[in-house]
């Protein structure tokens, strides 16, 4: 068996030089220091994705994305087809924990400061991934086609549709017409499955591509001390303590989706009048419910386009970190950066629960 | 004593001139005119209660009656007005029928003052079609020089009188379709044939006549909610005299009808839930032509809306027999005024089920048998329902998806409850047939509920086992991690 197994790898190596490779990853080290455990949370959010992916493609075989078979198909899925209703209530969770996963590896890169020079484009890359992992929740919300999701995405295009000059452009292009239809679950449903995994396949092969090439970023300072300079190898430790993690990951993936399944809500009914406590995904409940606070008109603005040119600005702003953030480039500490980030948690923390609450 | 005679004489014309005077000008010179010219409406004016109660054409018609001479009497900067037109018609008259002053303090009146109010607010208080008065003046009813009291027997508002009073207008196909196209205009023709209708015209002033009903001045159309004869509000007009024992001595009927249908299936949709479409008094009895339903026509009213129980009847073997026996056919199971909500208690051989008032079990065998497997195919039906509903329910509190199943539980109730039509046709071949397919369906279902439930705990149980792999991988992952990063660390 062991020769058969290396029989196969010499084939393979002979054509693809794959023990360049294995020496390149046995090269790599990890730094070891008290924000290691951060490192574990791209690799969490790879996991999940790799989740949503092999999820997504089992729910597709099923999933008919019009407005009169969409929510009896997913009926079907979950009462008719062999696990069906495993498969949608992990891709469900899986992609909520997928997005929570991602913050956390963001602001761990933020507050860490890793985006500084040579990793700018690492972080962008990783910016860009993350809002489009808000754009495949945004679409993916709707394709149920239940009431909630109907009036979350009536809410939630209606907002994009107030920006100046170019909502409306927007608007019209994510639902497919004025109003949303099944024209819009159609529109989402491409955007879902085509043209977001398209794109984040491309970002997610950068990413990687730099992560690797790079290597794991130190933190301020961690070059000067060389006492405290632990490293471990990447493989195997690195990465079996990932698939440890991954394994864990797992097992409460499995626990929420057995133990609290996925709800499938009453199909959408256009006709009928938006249910009370309509509410968009927890993702962005903090910018739902500050949008309810700014008053209607703020000096001759309107309140709701100020909020969303403003959320939009400080979103350029933070994506844009690596450029205007010169003292971490520098490798000096930038406590204003850090008051900065943790100004935004607290604000998205505490919104987010006065959300939820109201 | 020539001087003496002569000053007396001369007092006795100048008493005489001056009591003449007194006395012309106390006198109505309108009525004294116009009698002169033999006009027709004083001979009227002249039985008017307003002219026994000592009012002056000029009272109306304005202008100053002490004056002899015509243009003086007559004269405008005396308030003449002539003949009020439109509106000014009933203005004239709630001039005194809307003062408390005049009508209570001066002439000691109980009628109401809010006559006028009510008029205006009514249908026939709407406009006209010039646009330019209301529909109807006090003069329409009421005439105009010889208005004389509601009871007076002359009196067009007399309820001897009224139907025709009213028919002047709602029975003219000309006049009623400038207003309102679609309302019959064969009221007083249909009242006529009604009890109430045939009492009026022998001369009874008790029974009911358009205003009985509608009421007098505050007339409203039968689709106001306000209005006295809307359907949640018909029974009360109805009970108004049939519930009043002491005004329907003599007639011979009871006067509890109010009483029972209000407990009954019907008045409780009508009167408690405010559903229209549960029939009032009138959808039975008919309203202009009120009558009760006679014994063979009573299935044919319940039919009107029950049109399938009624049809099925109609071709069952319990036409013949009910016709023969003269039973009412619906009443004679359900009742008539207390129909209550029919339920399965009703069917069968046991205690409070109506078929065994006829089929016992040793006289008309056949229909006892097949009463007693309907109730049996009845009852088996509600019992598997009961247990389908209490799966699902129960499925889909554990959080299950029984869409499907939950979906299939309207075919057990439509099958429950085409079984309680086809009762109706008192043939079991036709009952089985839905009861059957009613079980199937609860059979499907209850299959389809305990699946849900099984595969509920198979998901624990799944998740445990599944649960415990993770587990063990991890710890010897975790195990695995140790050993080669000590090995490492002693290399």
């Amino acid at each position: 068996m062991k020769n058969k197994l290396l029989t196969i790898y010499r084939w393979i190596d002979e054509r693809v030089e794959l023990r360049d490779l294995i020496e390149f990853m046995g090269k790599k080290y990890v730094p070891v220091h008290e924000h290691s455990v951060w490192y574990y949370f791209g690799g969490v959010s790879l996991f999940l994705f790799i989740i949503q992916v092999v999820t997504g493609i089992l729910l597709l075989f099923y999933y008919k994305g019009s407005e009169e078979l969409a929510f009896e198909s997913i009926q079907f899925i979950m009462s008719k087809v062999e696990f069906g209703w495993l498969i949608r209530s992990i891709h469900s969770w899986a992609a909520n924990l997928f997005i929570l996963a991602a913050i956390i590896h963001m602001f761990s890169v933020y507050f860490t400061k890793a985006y500084r020079k040579p990793r700018e484009i690492t972080w962008l890359t990783g910016m860009a991934m993350l809002f489009l992992g808000m754009g495949f929740g945004f679409s993916g919300y709707l394709l149920p086609w239940n009431e909630l999701a109907f009036f979350a995405t009536k809410v939630g295009t209606d907002i994009a549709g107030v920006v100046p000059l170019i909502g409306k452009p927007i608007m019209i292009l994510l639902r497919g017409g004025e109003d949303v239809t099944g024209a819009t679950l159609s529109r989402m449903f491409g955007f879902h499955v085509a043209i977001f995994p398209g794109l984040f396949v491309v970002f997610l092969g950068i990413h990687l591509l730099l992560v690797q090439r790079q290597g794991m970023s130190e933190p301020i300072g961690f070059e000067n001390s060389p006492a405290n300079q632990k490293t471990m190898p990447f493989f195997p430790n690195f990465l079996l303590r990932d698939l440890l993690l991954w394994l864990l990951v797992l097992n409460v993936i499995a626990i929420l989706a057995v133990l609290f399944p996925w709800e499938l809500g009453v199909k959408a009914d256009p006709f009928a009048s938006a249910p009370s406590g309509i509410k968009p995904e927890w993702y962005f409940m903090f910018m739902f419910q500050s949008l309810k606070y700014i008053p209607a008109q703020v000096f001759f603005v309107d309140g709701e386009v100020l909020g969303i040119l403003l959320f939009g600005l400080a979103g350029l702003i933070w994506t844009l970190v690596p450029f205007w953030d010169r003292k971490s480039a520098a490798g000096q500490q930038n406590r204003l950066v850090n008051y900065v980030g943790l100004f935004v948690v607290l604000y998205m923390i505490l919104f987010t629960i006065i959300g939820w609450l109201a | 004593m020539t001087q003496r005679h002569s000053l007396r004489i001369s007092c006795f014309v100048f008493l005489l001139l001056t009591s003449v005077q007194t006395a012309i000008m106390a006198q109505d010179q309108c009525l004294t005119c116009h009698e002169a010219i033999e006009d027709s409406h004083v001979a009227l004016f002249k039985k008017d209660i307003h002219y026994a109660k000592g009012l002056s054409c000029a009272d109306c018609h304005g202008g100053d009656a002490s004056k002899e001479e015509m243009e003086a009497a007559m004269d405008a900067k005396a308030g003449f007005i002539g003949v009020p037109k439109g509106d000014r018609i009933s203005a004239t008259c709630a001039k005194c029928h809307s003062d408390a002053a005049v009508m209570v303090k001066r002439y000691e009146s109980a009628l109401p003052l809010d006559q006028m109010e009510l008029l205006e607010t009514s249908v026939h208080g709407k406009l006209s079609t010039s646009g330019r008065e209301h529909i109807a003046q006090c003069t329409s009813c009421h005439g105009a020089h010889g208005i004389v009291t509601k009871m007076n027997r002359t009196s067009p508002v007399h309820p001897l009188n009224l139907p025709a009073t009213c028919a002047k207008c709602h029975s003219n196909a000309t006049f009623m379709r400038t207003y309102d196209p679609s309302l019959p205009i064969d009221q007083l023709e249909k009242y006529r044939t009604s009890v109430h209708g045939k009492r009026n015209k022998s001369g009874d002033p008790k029974a009911a006549e358009c205003a009985s009903c509608h009421e007098s001045h505050e007339i409203l159309s039968a689709k106001d909610i306000r209005s006295s004869v809307y359907p949640t509000n018909l029974p009360a007009t109805c009970s108004k005299c049939h519930s009043d024992a002491s005004y329907m001595k003599g007639y011979g009927i009871a006067s509890d009808q109010h009483q029972q249908y209000a407990k009954s299936v019907h008045g409780k949709a009508l009167l408690e839930k405010k559903d229209l479409g549960a029939p009032a008094c009138n959808d039975c009895h008919g309203n202009h032509g009120a009558a009760p339903p006679g014994l063979e026509s009573v299935s044919k009213v319940c039919g009107t809306c029950h049109a399938l129980n009624a049809e099925l009847f109609s071709s069952s073997p319990h036409k013949k027999a009910f016709d023969s026996r003269k039973l009412p056919e619906c009443e004679t199971c359900h009742g008539n005024h207390e129909i209550v909500a029919a339920t399965d208690e009703l069917l069968g051989v046991g205690e409070g089920a109506v078929c065994a008032w006829c089929h016992k079990e040793n006289e008309n065998i056949k229909g006892f048998a097949v009463a007693r497997t309907m109730r049996s195919l009845a009852d088996s039906l509600i019992a598997a329902e009961n247990e389908a509903i209490s799966l699902v329910s129960e499925a889909e509190q554990k959080g299950m998806e029984v869409g499907e199943a939950k979906f299939k539980l309207r075919e057990i109730r439509q099958a429950r409850l085409e079984t309680r039509t086809k009762v109706h046709s008192f043939d079991l071949k036709q009952f089985q047939e839905v009861a059957d397919r009613g079980l199937a369906a609860a059979s499907t279902v209850t299959a389809e509920a305990g699946e849900a439930i099984d595969q509920y705990f198979f998901r624990r149980w799944g998740l445990l086992v599944a649960s415990l792999i993770i587990t063990i991988l991890a710890v010897s992952l975790y195990v695995y991690i140790r050993r080669i990063e000590k090995e490492q660390a002693q290399s």
